[in-house]
């Protein structure tokens, strides 16, 4: 009789053991049918040779870069108008890109996590440079790595416009204007 | 009347520029540029975390000076608050050092006071309220560097060194430059910038 009790108290006691295993597995599968798994927005890794062969670039639209970093106060606040200026003015031809200097470790969580947070449909990159001030000597040698920093660059690479700090959104809207008018009526003059 | 018109009117000019010249920089986030490789820093007073005012000319080391900005919560100045440390005790033997200014309208006397304490600095902080020696520095972000001379020559201006990260540091601008100070050479890379936190203006 004691074997028979001690056998089944054993068996009892091992299925509660492989139970408790299991049952992580479960509880962690479940959610994942019941919700879609979230998609963080891709960040691109950028050296600085790529980044100023951007910005100096011949093309048919003009170019307006943001630098920021997640730890930037200043940028944060900015986002939302950012946003917004990109939602206004891409589809009459800006090119807007995002340049994060956060560390390279983030490129995967804390940046795409911010730009999901503000629906940010600007195509984004991160800064994957351990000296940055080559970068910052080739867009402005003034520029004293303050962020954020916003360049709108001409068709023809020309800076029109920057400002280091947070920007002034009404002054950075006539200004992307004004690239675009001119820029229409180059494309206007060929037709 | 006019006598009392002629007195009002200058007085209600002189009013509107103060208000134009405040309202500038707050709206276009002009900074005033800094002094030139080779100026002489002027002398300035402000107070310690204790509330003590103190002078550059009471903390100058007798072969140089370091002022340090920095911040209470910007993430890229604390990931620099060891180097800073290690640098005060490095070189205050050798009479070069190291003052931190917090120009942060942002981090109050009573927090830069804590930053401080928790961080065990040993280098004097001072807080600069209406970022006064910020603004006549030029000095934009933080970490932020300004080496001086026995003279108190600006003979560095820029970044401590070129990464954020420890592991990624390979080129440590103030620090060659604090040595090459001591051996009476000239520092030949006299500025490098970095990306860091805004300094909060009032």
């Amino acid at each position: 009789m004691r074997p028979t009790r001690a056998l089944l108290v054993s068996s009892v006691g091992l299925s509660i053991l492989l139970s408790s295993f299991a049952a992580p597995a479960q509880k962690k599968s479940r959610p994942a049918k019941s919700k879609p798994a979230v998609h963080l927005p891709v960040v691109k890794e950028i050296k600085t040779d790529d980044l100023v062969a951007l910005f100096k670039r011949q093309s048919d639209k003009p170019l307006l870069i943001n630098f920021w970093a997640t730890w930037c106060d200043p940028c944060r606040e900015e986002f939302p108008d950012l946003v917004k200026v990109d939602a206004d003015y891409r589809k009459r031809g800006l090119d807007f890109y995002t340049v994060s200097l956060d560390e390279f470790t983030d490129i995967k969580t804390e940046v795409p996590k911010f730009l999901q947070s503000m629906k940010a449909t600007m195509p984004a990159f991160l800064l994957n440079e351990s000296d940055p001030d080559p970068l910052i000597k080739a867009v402005d040698p003034r520029w004293q790595g303050d962020l954020p920093a916003t360049i709108l660059y001409t068709t023809n690479g020309q800076i029109e416009f920057k400002h280091f700090g947070r920007v002034n959104t009404a002054e950075l809207r006539l200004k992307i204007e004004e690239v675009l008018g001119a820029r229409n009526k180059v494309i206007g003059a060929r037709n | 009347m006019k006598k009392r018109l002629a007195l009002i009117l200058p007085a209600a000019l002189l009013l509107s520029a103060f208000v134009i010249a405040g309202s500038g920089r707050s709206i276009n986030n002009e900074i005033p540029a800094p002094p030139a490789i080779g100026a002489l820093v002027g002398d300035f007073m402000l107070p310690d975390v204790d509330g003590t005012n103190r002078t550059l000319a009471s903390l100058k080391g007798k072969n140089g000076t370091v002022i340090l900005f920095i911040a209470v919560q910007c993430p890229v100045s604390n990931a620099y608050n060891e180097r800073m440390e290690q640098l005060a005790q490095d070189f205050k033997a050798k009479g070069i050092n190291v003052i931190g200014i917090n120009s942060n309208v942002t981090d109050d006397a009573g927090a830069v006071k804590a930053h401080a304490v928790e961080h065990k600095f040993s280098f004097v902080v001072l807080k600069d309220p209406g970022n006064k020696v910020a603004d006549s520095l030029g000095a934009k972000v933080t970490p932020e560097a300004y080496l001086l001379d026995a003279n108190n020559k600006l003979v560095y201006h820029g970044r401590i060194d070129n990464s954020k990260d420890p592991a990624g540091v390979n080129s440590s601008e103030l620090r060659d430059a604090m040595n090459l100070v001591l051996a009476g050479k000239p520092v030949e890379k006299t500025g490098a910038a970095s990306f860091g936190c805004t300094i909060k203006r009032g």
